[in-house]
């Protein structure tokens, strides 16, 4: 030791850090550390191995200051990364080595891009002068990862360090938040630097500028669009917790009386109870939000993307509409839908410029058809879901019985599948910043991890898992984690033997063809159990509200397996192609 | 198919050829042609490339994606009207003893093309124009056979009175809007 002792670090404001204390010129690796520190960066995930072993020499010495999870898979490390993000809204940090430690990491990053999450992702990479050569462990991550990254730099000299990680935390952190990669060589690692190290904070770059506040004639068009529509729609979309814009969207919502409906990463950054809030977008959304999108005379889109899970056929998407988009990201602007008013810049600032433009309003008459809907909705599907009189438990009721446990306020990272899309139509999300699941790309395995990050991000909060037998197994050994770390990670498996989804779908257009969508799978308590995690197995309604208060009621990681009914199947449902308005109930 | 030029400022780092190229890849669009170069500003680089597509809204959304880049400082689109523009030509033509002489006079004057190097049984001409009139050219000297052809890839710029500097750092978005 006795490094770290004799190094003043302090982050003064966006003054540069200096090593004062100790003048003589540090390593390549203790300059990732300092600059992480200088940063604010006070946990990361990664995972060792030969080319990274230089930075995780010098993490020795800053172990009371930088805390190092070590996970089992660094597929995990990205995951718990990205759920760590999404909870805290700050960059999440990977460490991990070259060749299979980077690829590992390839399908987190790839999640992190599309789901606009802030990452930093430090590699390893073999010595510059092997770089090409087809070295042990060598893989050209540069190239892997320039369509999934949005940004990535290799660093093949010592000096460069603390300069390209502040640019890479502003440009995971700004505008559309995303991944960013830096591959450093082991020499870049081991060599000292030449001049004495500092850390300044990138403020500006001169070929990237994300437009926060947008112009006035942007906002001033959009607001005489709101202004004049007699049946407005708001959608949710992820931006809103992205830029923290949860309270000018209401405020925003109470002004204009407009009803407002959510996309799956947009869901809890407005509650449930709220009068305007009219439910969930997409393939597996309300009847309502679906069926009157394509009969509301404006769409205003906040911080979402027009994801084919929440158009269906385009061409038969709310044609009669016109939109205002609000969206940090020009290129998203027309990109799916046309605007009629883009709104460039940040969903808080733009909400809160919008706020003095627009008219305070009633839209009782317009707010009261999606009450229609709703009660179809809830005699067809919600109701014989949530008080089914079959023998096996159902998906929602479990996720209900949950969400009224938690009162609707636990962070809840829903894996992909049946699962997660019930968890999205049953949990009742009251809390802002309260559902993380992997909306873009769909990764399964996703949750696991990323549960655990959430976790660490948010140590107060309940964070509940809910996960299918598939998922589970794709990431299981992060159970190893969870395990190591202690915290109390709450785990559901809703285990129906079936890739649920798949089978769904298989039934539902394939003539109920299953193929390869059925498990064998182990036994998940005593797997849970080796890792030295307790659990409980609940295959009988009557033992559902007290496996779940037990769970619940643990201050250690707990996995609850709830057996559930084999082959129910997720509605409403806007097939691939059919137009949202053709939802199907059955 | 109409045929649009992009030109892209980037800073001139390692890898940021990749970095444009695969968002070409991933929309299935070819490129006809690429030229790279330092611009008037130092450690700017200038990307030309030239495509064909029936979409214009395509071109647009494409343009945005490579903006997106962070070394990109700008992109502009243009339509062949919107720009001066050239490539160059060399043609290897075969001389053989006893064949058919050039005519160095009509290619001169006509196609303003010129012989840059002689050798005995072949010579290097070097001619500069637009694709069409480089093909015109082609035509002409085809029944002398051609050993080899090469072009340059287009190079380009805006009949705008604008600059670079004056279009930073908002450019391409003015310029679509």
């Amino acid at each position: 030791m006795g490094f770290n002792e004799n190094q003043t670090a302090t982050i003064q404001g966006s003054e540069p850090v200096v090593s004062v204390a100790k003048p003589e010129l540090i390593n390549g690796s203790h300059a990732v550390i300092q600059s992480l520190i200088a940063e604010g960066v006070t946990t990361i995930f990664g995972y060792p191995g030969g080319a990274i072993m230089p930075v995780y020499d010098a993490i020795y010495d800053y172990q009371d200051q930088i805390h190092h999870i070590l996970v089992r898979h660094e597929q995990g490390a990205a995951h718990a990364a990205e759920g760590y993000a999404r909870i805290t809204g700050e960059v999440g940090v990977c460490l991990v080595t070259s060749g299979p430690g980077a690829t590992n990491l390839v399908t987190g990053i790839a999640d992190a891009i599309i789901d606009s999450t802030p990452m930093v992702c430090i590699i390893g990479q073999v010595a510059s002068h092997l770089l090409g050569t087809d070295a042990f462990q060598e893989t050209d991550v540069m190239g892997i990862t320039i369509p999934i990254t949005k940004w990535n730099y290799q660093v093949t000299n010592a000096d460069e360090i603390p300069e390209i990680i502040a640019k890479a935390f502003y440009i995971a952190k700004s505008g559309r938040p995303g991944p960013v990669l830096i591959d450093i060589t082991k020499d870049a690692q081991q060599k000292l630097m030449t001049k004495p190290f500092v850390h300044k904070k990138t403020e500006a770059l001169l070929s990237y500028h994300p437009r926060i506040a947008p112009k006035d004639e942007q906002l001033a068009a959009a607001a005489k669009l709101i202004n004049q529509a007699k049946r407005p729609f708001l959608f949710v979309g992820h931006g809103v917790r992205i830029a923290g814009a949860e309270q000018e969207l209401i405020q925003f919502i109470e002004k204009t009386d407009i009803p407002a409906a959510s996309t799956l990463l947009g869901l809890s950054s407005m509650s449930v109870d709220h009068p305007n809030y009219m439910g969930w977008l997409g393939m597996h959304g309300n009847y309502g939000t679906n069926v009157l999108t394509n009969q509301c005379d404006l769409i205003i889109a906040v911080g979402m993307r027009f994801d084919d899970r929440v158009t269906g056929d385009l061409s038969r998407y709310a044609k009669q509409a016109k939109v205002v988009h609000i969206e940090i990201d020009p290129a998203e602007i027309d990109k799916i839908v046309k605007a009629d008013a883009p709104v460039v810049g940040d969903a808080k600032v733009a909400l809160e410029l919008l706020l003095p433009l627009v008219n305070e309003n009633n839209h009782e008459a317009w707010k009261a058809e999606f009450k229609k809907y709703d009660a179809i909705e809830d005699q067809k599907i919600t109701q014989p879901e949530l008080a089914p009189t079959t023998e096996k438990i159902k998906m929602a009721e479990v996720i209900r019985t949950l969400s009224d446990k938690t009162k609707g306020e636990a962070v809840i990272v829903a894996d992909v599948g049946q699962h997660q899309m019930m968890t999205a139509r049953y949990y009742q999300f009251k809390k802002p910043s309260s559902f993380i699941t992997s909306g873009g790309l769909g990764t399964m395995g996703y949750a696991l991890p990323a549960s655990f990050g959430a976790k660490v991000g948010a140590p107060d909060r309940e964070v509940v898992a809910i996960i299918g037998d598939g998922c589970f197994q794709m990431t299981i050994q992060e159970l190893g984690t969870i395990a190591q770390s202690g915290l109390p990670v709450k785990i559901i498996i809703l285990n129906n033997n079936f890739l649920g989804m798949v089978r769904q779908w298989q039934q539902l257009f394939h003539q109920k063809r299953y193929s390869f969508v059925e498990l064998q799978n182990p036994d998940f308590i005593t797997i849970a159990r080796g890792f030295g995690i307790d659990g409980h197995t609940c295959g009988a309604r009557e033992d559902l509200n007290a496996s779940l208060d037990k769970m619940l009621a643990s201050d250690k990681p707990y996995l609850l397996e709830v057996l559930v009914e084999k082959e129910e199947n997720v509605f409403p449902m806007v097939p691939t192609g059919a137009c949202v308005a053709d939802i199907r109930l059955e | 198919m109409t045929s649009y030029t992009i030109c892209v400022f980037t800073e001139n780092t390692i890898g940021i050829l990749n970095k444009i190229t695969t968002i070409f890849t991933r929309r299935r669009i070819n490129i006809d042609s690429l030229t790279v170069s330092e611009t008037e500003r130092k450690g700017i680089s200038r990307f030309t490339i030239v495509i064909r597509h029936e979409s214009r809204d395509a071109v647009e959304k494409l343009v945005r994606q490579i903006r997106k880049i962070i070394e990109v400082l700008a992109v502009f689109g243009y339509l062949n009207e919107d720009i001066a523009y050239n490539e160059i030509a060399l043609f290897k033509v075969s001389t053989p003893i006893g064949a058919k002489p050039l005519d160095i006079e009509t290619i001169n004057k006509t196609y303003k093309a010129w012989v840059v190097y002689w050798h005995l049984t072949y010579v290097i001409i070097q001619k500069t124009g637009t694709e069409e009139e480089i093909f015109e050219f082609f035509d002409y000297i085809k029944p002398h056979e051609i050993l080899e052809f090469v072009r340059s890839g287009r190079v380009a710029v805006s009949k705008s009175p604008q600059t670079l500097v004056d279009y930073l750092p908002e450019a391409e978005w003015e310029y679509y809007q």
